[in-house]
């Protein structure tokens, strides 16, 4: 079952396991230089809002409404990362596990192949979460990541485009599948709260009448940006570990900002910062370490994407603004107890 | 008419007084902007009780829910309302299957994201 509450979808598994919950979210963020660096990771700026398809009847595209699911504002060449949160279980050392597979275009994000519902059995198509806390960007090395950064459907710079030669889908698919009950019950078994207090928590976290646009592009997709460290960690539960019977879907839709201020009459939020102002308001950049767990390999076809700025190029295109490259001033740690990359910054 | 609502208000501004001075009939009724012998009076059943826009700033100050409040007066509030307005067929039959429910169950009820072919 999936829930909008607020700028974050819930997605729970009640009939899984009681407190079976993750949510996810999208945050707006800085859109990195793709100079050939690889970066830090930059800060979460607050959620990307998020509606529901459903409530704005006709004024979307018919492919929405048949896509279903719910609706975000973009910016063109805006980019954006994914917060991941499984919630606690009461009694229990980690929250509820979780493996995710994220699309964009209906590209795995991870191997860059086509979506297709379920886990694959030749290589891990998913991450893991409490293990993995967010996801900024396309799987292009181990280690290495290409951001996500908002691109108009058609203009061929999505990822899905430079895979498909088609602007079929766009926007950004999620499918989520909970642990097996019995494995977490083995796994994790009951404790006291005394247990709880005293054990170092290292796993434990608390709690039909179409419209045709006048605008140019309606929908939009992401295209790989520039460089970022990242990993994605192996699944060290294994493949079986999962319960794909009961797998919870969701399509993202992303509109740039006049689509979304036609449709839903609200203004989109504010342009995203550039690097300088980024740099001026001191906000932070971050690394993220999980010890003692192995990063996934990267995507031969993800990696041979090329960048919305070298696709530009080639194009004869400014598709972005330029991001002038800086070196990352502050640069925070963050290991798997704190985790908060999103503040007033 | 029963005094369900000025014997309501009263019995929640008596039990705050105890602790604080400030609720007196004369104080909490200058807080709302009520003339103390009109608040007086409501608490009594001597007088139907105020608009819906008073009773929801004295829900405020008694720290109570304005929907509560709005019920014991006879009233709905203006956003629930136009919730009804806007399909009154629909969320009749919806309060009148969920009328019977228990709390937790009517928590449950809550609003899918809906999955479309894709």
């Amino acid at each position: 079952m999936i829930e909008l509450a607020g700028d974050t979808l819930v997605f729970s598994f009640p009939e899984v396991f009681p407190g079976a919950r993750l949510s996810i979210s999208f945050q707006r963020t800085l859109r990195i230089p793709d100079d050939g660096k690889a970066h830090p990771l930059p800060a979460g700026l607050g959620d990307l809002p998020l509606r529901h398809v459903d409530d704005f009847g006709s004024s979307v595209p018919a492919g929405w409404k048949q896509r279903g699911g719910v609706m975000m504002p973009m910016y063109q060449s805006e980019a954006t990362w994914i917060s991941f949160r499984s919630y606690g279980v009461p009694h229990r050392e980690s929250p509820y596990p979780f493996a995710v597979k994220i699309g964009t275009g209906r590209i795995d994000a991870i191997t860059g192949k086509r979506w297709r519902d379920g886990l694959l059995k030749t290589r891990q198509d998913y991450l893991i979460v409490p293990e993995q806390p967010w996801l900024d960007g396309y799987v292009v090395d181990k280690g290495l990541i290409r951001q996500f950064v908002a691109m108009p459907l058609g203009a061929g710079y999505t990822a899905e485009e430079q895979i498909t030669g088609k602007a079929g889908y766009g926007g950004l698919q999620i499918c989520v599948i909970p642990m097996k009950p019995d494995l977490f019950e083995k796994l994790f078994p009951l404790r006291s709260e005394e247990y709880l207090r005293t054990m170092m928590p290292a796993r434990y976290t608390d709690d039909e009448g179409n419209v045709v646009w006048s605008v140019g592009f309606v929908s939009m997709g992401l295209a790989p940006g520039g460089l970022m460290e990242q990993e994605i960690y192996l699944d060290e539960f294994g493949r079986d570990a999962w319960e794909t019977s009961v797998s919870s879907r969701c399509f993202v839709h992303i509109a740039n900002s006049l689509v979304w201020r036609a449709v839903t009459g609200e203004a989109p939020p504010q342009p995203p910062l550039t690097s300088k102002e980024y740099r001026q308001a001191g906000v932070p950049w971050f690394k993220y370490y999980h010890e003692g767990l192995e990063a996934v390999e990267g995507s031969k076809e993800l990696a041979e994407l090329k960048s919305v700025i070298r696709m530009g190029r080639e194009k004869g295109d400014v598709p972005v603004p330029e991001n002038e490259t800086s070196d990352p001033v502050r640069v925070i740690e963050l290991g798997p107890k704190g985790r908060s990359r999103v503040s007033e910054w | 008419m029963r005094n369900e609502f000025g014997e309501y208000v009263r019995q929640a501004r008596e039990r705050l007084r105890k602790r604080d001075a400030g609720f007196s009939v004369r104080k909490l009724a200058e807080r709302v902007g009520l003339e103390p012998s009109y608040l007086s009076k409501i608490e009594r059943g001597l007088q139907a009780p105020p608009s819906a826009e008073k009773i929801a700033l004295l829900a405020e100050k008694l720290g109570d829910d304005p929907d509560v409040l709005l019920a014991l007066a006879g009233k709905v509030s203006d956003d629930l309302l136009e919730v009804i307005r806007k399909r009154p067929a629909l969320f009749g039959r919806i309060i009148r299957e969920l009328r019977d429910l228990p709390d937790h169950a009517v928590l449950r009820v809550v609003r899918e994201v809906r999955d479309g072919e894709w």
